[in-house]
């Protein structure tokens, strides 16, 4: 059983390590298509064992948490006149040094699973449940508290220069203003989402889907699509320059936010990398970088690893929702198991990491990175509409327009966060009905 | 203290409120919200608001292409003078130099008032996270030197940091001994941050119910409590204080471990509040308890290893640092 297991693991991350190449490709997009299939083998009367797709989905994820790294430093070529801010791996790319972005946050990727494997997993039975059990119904105010947080913490952009007044004021609130209206459009798209769901019953767990692609994915690639940047020659250096300190520096912010964003609701890692960021105050671009992959590590398959959890078993993160529908974990075995993946997918996709980064960068050689970004973002729009038809199709054009507000304006891409962040906050504070009644929804 | 640090303060404040829990308890989250607005209000006016119309009198825009910083502190010195002079306050703006969308300029404004001179010098380009970038430094970096003619009290540090975003703006103003004093950021932490604006806050919270007006006074006083260990300080009875009483100076609005430290110890507090309102727990612990596993271990645990790994890399952590020479 043990090897079927191992296998199985191999097998999602591999899978998983060459999906996660393309820009905007979600690996639950993938979980969802994997469980159409194996929902429709279970319909035809064919039994398929849990310690085969477990571990094979918990790869899945393990392995895209770890490569995603990879288009997300070194196909996004930011244009300057297209983005007012650059992200730190982005930076990297654009002074010739894209693989040495990708290992810094590849490391701390690694750095992630070893604090899930070695840290999170032994003790944490022993405390969230704890955790849990304090904050349980208080979950819903600490939501809103955190929506408070992402509406009053974005800072104005603009407005810093010339005499002041209302030009000034108006110049700095461009920004803001952008952001406060992504926010409360993608809210509002949440609503009729959760109300008036588009998508067929069959594949509501893929509800939100389209609105997510069109939110996130598809700005990406249509921005890179029309960048106007090249990019330079790429270095592959031997050494990273890091140190052991900065290393702990940033597992500590990351783990925090990660774990954050793993145990409550709704809330996903940029979030948890948001806050911990802010809580933090580190400003060294090295340890953003690598605090951001511990970060996402830790709230992807942190956020899995809950659901295997010996008094919590709760379910967070889409990975967890699409497993759940198939399989159940009851037993202590069951945890261990998923323990036992995830070193081992962990393990196997940073070793993966460098020998695809290497590749993607001979890749770029050949083919222009908005090539890439256009094939993937046919790949993405082919999953929805196979997935959701042409309802989905709608969401996700609905969803690219507000998008690429945050991108147009330079707001954070956070606010569109608000899809989801604002009609379950407000469900669960019990206000989502009368909300959804005054928007004519019921 | 950076944003999120005083943010959950706020929130912390609200927990120590019963009433605040127990309508959290039954599904209303507004005295956490408004703890939390009310954590973060006053630099959210004096940042998103007030800084944009405050009037200067002079703007000093320094060149990008021609990096000579002898006009900057010839236009600083001669604001001083000019001050000393009429009696006028003189209000001046020094503007961030962007190069690119996430690299900026960095120069350095030193106002002596032993040797009576303003020194500048024009420093590598940084990144928005202040980090200098590799090969930025210019290979030409001329110390400018201006002389001013009237004694000068500094009331916060002498040296000034232009980089990012809004650079730093002064008000120069003669006082009755004909000192002139240095007001740094003269629209921050002014009448925002002060007790009797938390106390109008609060009575107009107050005409919702009295619950809330005690949360607003406790967030918002926390804040300028908190404030109070930086240099700055606040002007804390605002209109009946004219000027910012000055801070403990114990840290730097940016430091890493006391904002952390902040943020952690207050999700403790809050943590327990509501671990305090639940009137028969199923797990049960102490004050004490929780703080040894939650605070003093991790963080002693954290300190060690930090040691260890700075000492295995033979000194601080590798960074890049620029040398001035002002």
């Amino acid at each position: 059983m043990i090897f079927t297991a191992a296998a199985s693991v191999l097998a999602g991350t591999v899978l998983a390590c060459l999906l996660a190449i393309l820009p905007g490709l979600h690996i639950y997009n993938v979980m969802g298509l994997a469980a159409l299939y194996l929902y429709s083998l279970h319909g035809s009367g064919v039994a398929s064992m849990p310690e085969v797709f477990v571990p094979f989905m918990i790869g899945l994820i393990t392995g895209w948490s770890v490569i995603n790294t990879i288009p997300s430093v070194l196909l996004g070529a930011p244009d300057e006149s297209a983005i007012f801010t650059v992200l730190p791996g982005q930076k990297y790319l654009m002074t010739g040094r894209g693989y040495e972005g990708t290992m810094i946050i590849g490391t701390g990727s690694l750095a992630g699973i070893f604090m899930l494997v070695f840290l999170i997993g032994p003790f944490a039975p022993k405390f969230l449940p704890i955790v849990r059990y304090v904050l349980n119904s208080h979950l819903h105010w600490i939501l809103w508290v955190i929506i408070t947080f992402i509406l009053m913490t974005e800072w104005p952009k603009g407005g810093n220069w010339g005499p002041s007044g209302w030009c000034k004021f108006f110049a700095a609130w461009s920004t803001l203003g952008a952001g406060l209206l992504t926010f409360f459009l993608s809210g509002l798209l949440g609503f009729l989402l959760l109300y008036r769901p588009p998508v067929s019953i069959e594949n509501a767990f893929q509800n939100i889907m389209p609105a997510f692609v069109g939110l996130f994915a598809v700005p990406w690639c249509l921005l890179n699509a029309v960048s106007g940047a090249e990019v330079p020659k790429q270095i592959v250096s031997d050494t990273l320059n890091i140190s052991g300190d900065l290393l702990l520096r940033s597992s500590v912010a990351g783990g925090i936010g990660g774990g954050f964003a793993a145990f409550f609701p709704v809330v996903t890692g940029g979030i948890g990398g948001l806050l911990a960021g802010h809580a933090t105050a580190q400003r060294d671009e090295r340890i953003f970088m690598m605090s951001q992959g511990v970060s996402k590590t830790v709230y992807y398959t942190g956020a899995l690893l809950l659901f295997f959890m010996p008094g919590l078993f709760i379910t967070r993160g889409g990975g967890a929702w699409i497993i759940k529908g198939l399989y159940t974990p009851h037993t202590r075995g069951d945890y261990y198991l998923a323990l036992g993946s995830i070193a081992l997918s962990g393990a196997v996709s940073f070793l993966l990491l460098s020998p695809l980064a290497k590749w993607t960068l001979m890749l770029m050689k050949r083919v222009d990175y908005r090539h890439i970004s256009i094939f993937s973002l046919g790949i993405i729009i082919s999953l929805v509409f196979f997935i959701t038809g042409w309802a989905g199709l709608f969401v996700t054009t609905v969803s690219t327009g507000i998008g690429l507000i945050p991108v147009l304006f330079g707001s954070r891409r956070l606010n569109c966060l608000g899809v989801l962040l604002l009609p379950i906050a407000c469900n669960m504070s019990g206000v989502g009905e009368p909300v959804a009644a005054c928007l004519g929804l019921l | 203290m950076k944003g999120i640090a005083h943010f959950i303060s706020g929130v912390a404040a609200a927990s120590f409120c019963p009433w605040a829990v127990e309508a959290a308890q039954n599904g209303n989250p507004a005295f956490f919200i408004l703890g939390a607005v009310a954590g973060i209000l006053p630099d959210t006016i004096d940042f998103k608001f007030y800084r944009f119309f405050y009037h200067h009198e002079i703007y000093i825009y320094p060149d990008p292409d021609k990096l000579d910083p002898q006009p900057v502190a010839d236009r600083i010195a001669a604001a001083v003078s000019e001050a000393a002079a009429t009696g006028k306050p003189v209000r001046v703006k020094l503007s961030t130099i962007k190069l690119s969308a996430d690299n900026w300029r960095q120069y350095r404004v030193k106002i002596d008032p032993e040797a009576g001179e303003v020194r500048v010098q024009f420093g590598p380009a940084v990144s928005t996270g202040q980090m200098p970038q590799p090969g930025t430094l210019p290979t030409d970096r001329p110390v400018a030197v201006a002389k001013f003619s009237a004694p000068v009290k500094q009331s916060y540090e002498p040296v000034y940091t232009v980089d990012i975003f809004d650079g730093p703006s002064f008000m120069f103003k003669r006082d009755e001994t004909g000192t002139v004093e240095i007001d740094f950021l003269p629209w921050h932490r002014n009448w925002s941050h002060s007790l009797t604006v938390a106390a109008l806050l609060a009575g107009t919270a107050s005409l919702w119910t009295w619950h809330a007006g005690v949360v607003v006074f406790g967030a918002y006083a926390i804040h300028i409590f908190e404030d109070q260990f930086g240099c700055m300080g606040a002007n804390l009875f605002f209109p009946f204080t004219k000027k910012r009483t000055s801070g403990f100076r114990l840290m730097h609005s940016g430091d890493a471990f006391p904002n952390f430290g902040c943020v952690w110890l207050c999700c403790l507090l809050i943590f327990w509040n509501i671990y305090a309102a639940i009137p028969e727990p199923l797990y049960h612990f102490g004050f004490i308890r929780l703080m040894m596993y939650a605070l003093v271990i991790p963080f002693a645990v954290f300190g060690v290893v930090h040691w260890l790994l700075v000492r295995a890399d033979k000194g601080h952590p590798e960074t890049l640092v620029t040398e001035w020479n002002i």
